[in-house]
């Protein structure tokens, strides 16, 4: 008993004494206990496992037909004439204020009955440093053990821009902290290289755990190979210094490159939002490719191992402990958009095991074990197909799927081809029988287009998904879109005056296709001996029209205990889609492409906007049917949050419109409620 | 107006119907006719070339003759295109059964054509023996 006790206490000491030094080594805390969702939506997946899922249950399949307008919230973040916005942002609501950035990254703090503003914060950032389209998916917070209950920013705001700073402001007040960083900002430039605005931007929420602050950024496609790094950091979310670097190129940078340096140029980035085990200290982070995206055969072996990977890496030190690749030598920019959700599943004794669960652009929703990265459901194999590629001995042989679950349909044929008149039908099948298609994974190829399917736009794409613990339902709303693309050879480029995002600005026109990301564009890959022209959602000639049939996209629910589909639906009506852009108010549901995703409430509903009609709706968990809808000012290209004040269900959605989407510009988020 | 100005010719009321407006509305869908025909034609014939579907060159032959015959103003143009339109509505459906979205472009405009032919049945006259 004494010995026992002895050796226990010993064991203890031993455990306080490591955790001190590690805490004073790299800042890193104990895991700390986290805030639960429900009349709070404190964190942007909903509670920390990211689950989008609500224990509200006040409004129900029986009562929400009568759900009503509660308030409309404006940002003020208005877009400037030739900006192009897709704001995409899902807010936080805590105690009785709901706190969100705006597209170019003002933050907001309102009060969640009424809409009516307590503060906000403006960084201002500039037209310049627009990416694709300015867009803030969501915030953090963190609150301070070792602060004071009443002291500034004891509970802190922290948001990461599109001008790469990453900010603390307090909860109450939104007054900078100026405990972080200098003056409550930490520049996330540093050593990263020349500053090109719009390059290097954060469109993603901050992860927290054990009081680190991680962050990656996106890197504008296509550009160069030659890019800003794609380094994951780690901040301590008190002081804003760097408690690590995770550099895939050059481990040495872990404490920052050296003066004059920068970290490894060009590696796989992270802009999806990533999702941390506080119990464990792990944060999962979903990667994307390489710079660039459509030739890989001068890659580096760093970076054909962390691309398109989910990647867990330590919280204390930034160390990867390991790592899941869902696509091998990416040419198809089917980088990772989705957040994973953390889950229990059945490991192989029928016991569960903390697992995370990560949906991809592909379709394939792979189920990992949180500890070790090992899949918790049968891996299959796809063959790699190699005729018409560029570099056939850069395509991989074979790629992973889920034989657990995957959103992805069948390849196309040319009955599949679409269009309002058999004159625009026949014009798709002509470009269908003229590309390259030899189903899933067609590699890239420059002599013809090649089809792509599914397109880059997913699958699963930053929406994510949402999964009911209670009943064991997971909620994937899916784009199933083609996209038909070419690489072109670097002369002809130079002729067409494709130009990277850091080419001086001439007098001379750019070529009109190089602007945006939607429809047809092309993107230079400096560096590569190809451009890409990239036709997203393969629009036909001349009438903008799709080339594939509908649906564009579904909603599905699956068992999370076999991991089958439970109704499939097409999301979206066509009340706003017509040839030559013009709407055809049809009431009609057809399918349509969508982005954002669901929340799921216990009352037995599924919130979702996301599709291009600008719709938002509820929908029966266990049916599939619409059973509410509402028009939206414009799109609802965001992930919705319900929550509670006084004993009152809402639900929120920003309908702030989205440029890739083209579903309208705005600055607005609309609560419901039911009446009193 | 017009009509009655026929009715008065000495031909009679047949040969008025294929005088004056009516006779303009067939030569201005004849011309439609022959426009998307000749799309149809030659996109099929390259198609076809492709190795793809033959609906659309054989459709487009048949609009092409159908739009000959509603120039000629004689009653086979709506026969010859209620056979494509038959052979159509059999070609859509088993290609895509009842997908109400991928119906669209095989059976929309097709049936307008059919409706147009319908409503200029005044000027069309049976083939004279």
């Amino acid at each position: 008993m004494t010995n026992l006790l002895r050796v226990s206490l010993a064991a203890a000491m031993a455990t306080a004494l490591a955790g001190t030094a590690l805490a004073q080594e790299t800042a890193v805390k104990p895991a700390a206990p986290q805030p639960p969702v429900g009349a709070d939506w404190p964190f942007y997946g909903g509670d920390e496992n990211a689950s989008r899922y609500s224990p509200l249950s006040q409004i129900t399949p029986e009562n929400v037909g009568k759900l009503e307008r509660a308030f409309v919230l404006h940002t003020g973040d208005v877009p400037s004439p030739k900006a192009r916005y897709s704001p995409e942002t899902t807010p936080l609501k805590i105690g009785r204020s709901l706190i969100m950035c705006s597209a170019k990254n003002i933050l907001v703090s309102a009060d969640a009955a009424t809409g009516k503003e307590n503060w906000r914060y403006d960084p201002g950032v500039p037209d310049a440093a627009i990416p694709h389209a300015a867009a803030c998916r969501g915030i953090a917070t963190y609150t301070a053990p070792e602060l004071a209950e009443d002291a500034a920013c004891k509970t802190r705001v922290i948001e990461a821009t599109l001008d790469a700073r990453l900010i603390a402001v307090d909860l109450k007040t939104g007054q900078p902290c100026q405990d972080f960083g200098t003056g409550g900002q930490v520049d996330l430039w540093n050593g990263i290289g020349k500053r090109v605005p719009g390059w290097y931007a954060v469109t993603a929420p901050p992860t927290v755990v054990r009081g680190v602050v991680v962050t990656g950024a996106q890197v504008k496609d296509g550009q160069d190979e030659d890019a800003p790094s794609g380094v994951m950091r780690g901040f301590n979310a008190v002081t804003g210094q760097l408690a690590w670097a995770w550099d895939m190129g050059n481990p040495a940078n872990k404490n920052g490159p050296a003066e004059g340096e920068t970290y490894t140029r060009g590696t796989p980035n992270n802009w999806a939002a990533g999702v941390a085990d506080e119990k464990l200290g792990y944060v999962y982070i979903p990667t994307g490719n390489s710079s660039i995206d459509y030739y890989g055969s001068n890659r580096k072996d760093y970076e054909n191992e962390f691309s398109t990977s989910l990647v867990a890496l330590n919280a204390a030190t930034g160390d990867v402990v390991w790592h899941f690749q869902t696509i091998h030598h990416d040419v198809w920019d089917y980088d990772l958009g989705s957040q994973g959700t953390l889950i229990d599943f059945p490991g192989a004794d029928g016991k569960p095991v903390p697992a995370i669960l990560l949906p991809t652009k592909q379709g394939d929703i792979y189920i990992l074990d949180r500890a070790t990265g090992k899949p918790l459901i049968p891996i299959g194999e796809a063959k790699g197909q190699k005729g018409g590629s560029v570099e056939p001995d850069y395509i991989a042989d074979s790629q992973p799927t889920s034989l657990w679950h995957t959103l992805r349909k069948e390849p196309l044929v040319e009955s599949d081809m679409w269009g309002f008149t058999p004159i625009d039908q026949m014009m798709c099948r002509i470009q269908f029988r003229s590309a390259n298609y030899e189903g899933y994974l067609t590699p890239p190829s420059a002599d013809k287009p090649w089809i792509q399917y599914p397109g880059y736009n997913g699958g699963s794409d930053w929406g994510s998904v949402a999964i009911d613990p209670v009943n064991g339902v997971l909620i994937a709303n899916y784009n199933d879109i083609p996209n038909l693309n070419q690489l072109i050879e670097r002369p002809e480029a130079d002729k067409m005056g494709v130009r990277p995002i850091y080419a001086p600005k001439t007098d001379a026109p750019a070529p009109k296709s190089t602007g945006g990301e939607g429809g047809a564009s092309i993107y230079p890959q400096i560096n590569a001996p190809y451009a890409i022209k990239v036709n997203s959602g393969w629009r036909n000639w001349g009438t903008g029209v799709p080339c594939s049939a509908p649906p564009y996209g579904g909603i599905r629910a699956v068992d999370m205990k076999t991991g089958e589909t439970l109704w499939d639906e097409p999301l979206g009506t066509a009340r706003r889609n017509g040839p030559f852009g013009i709407p055809s108010y049809l009431p009609f549901t057809i399918g349509l492409p969508n982005n954002g995703g669901s929340v799921i409430t216990a009352g037995g509903l599924i919130f979702i906007g996301a599709a291009t009609d600008n719709l938002f709706r509820a929908i029966d968990v266990k049916t599939g049917e619409v059973l509410w809808q509402d028009v939206l000012p414009a799109g609802g290209q965001a992930n919705p949050i319900t929550y509670e004040v006084d004993g009152q269900q809402y639900v929120l959605i920003a309908a702030s419109g989205h440029a890739f989407m083209e579903t309208g510009r705005g600055d607005a988020l609309v609560a419901y409620r039911l009446p009193k | 107006m017009t009509l009655t100005r026929n009715a008065a010719f000495a031909d009679g009321p047949a040969a008025a119907r294929r005088g004056g407006a009516w006779r303009i509305a067939a030569i201005l869908l004849s011309i439609v006719l022959a426009l998307f025909g000749i799309v149809l034609f030659g996109g099929g014939l390259w198609l076809i070339w492709l190795g793809g579907s033959w609906y659309y060159g054989l459709a487009g032959a048949g609009l092409l003759a159908t739009a000959y015959l509603v120039l000629q103003q004689r009653m086979a143009a709506l026969k010859l295109y209620l056979v494509v339109w038959v052979l159509t509505l059999i070609w859509a459906f088993w290609e895509v059964g009842f997908n109400f979205w991928a119906q669209i472009p095989r059976l929309v405009a097709p049936t307008v054509v059919l409706v147009l032919l319908l409503a200029i049945l005044p000027a069309l006259r049976p083939r004279r023996t």
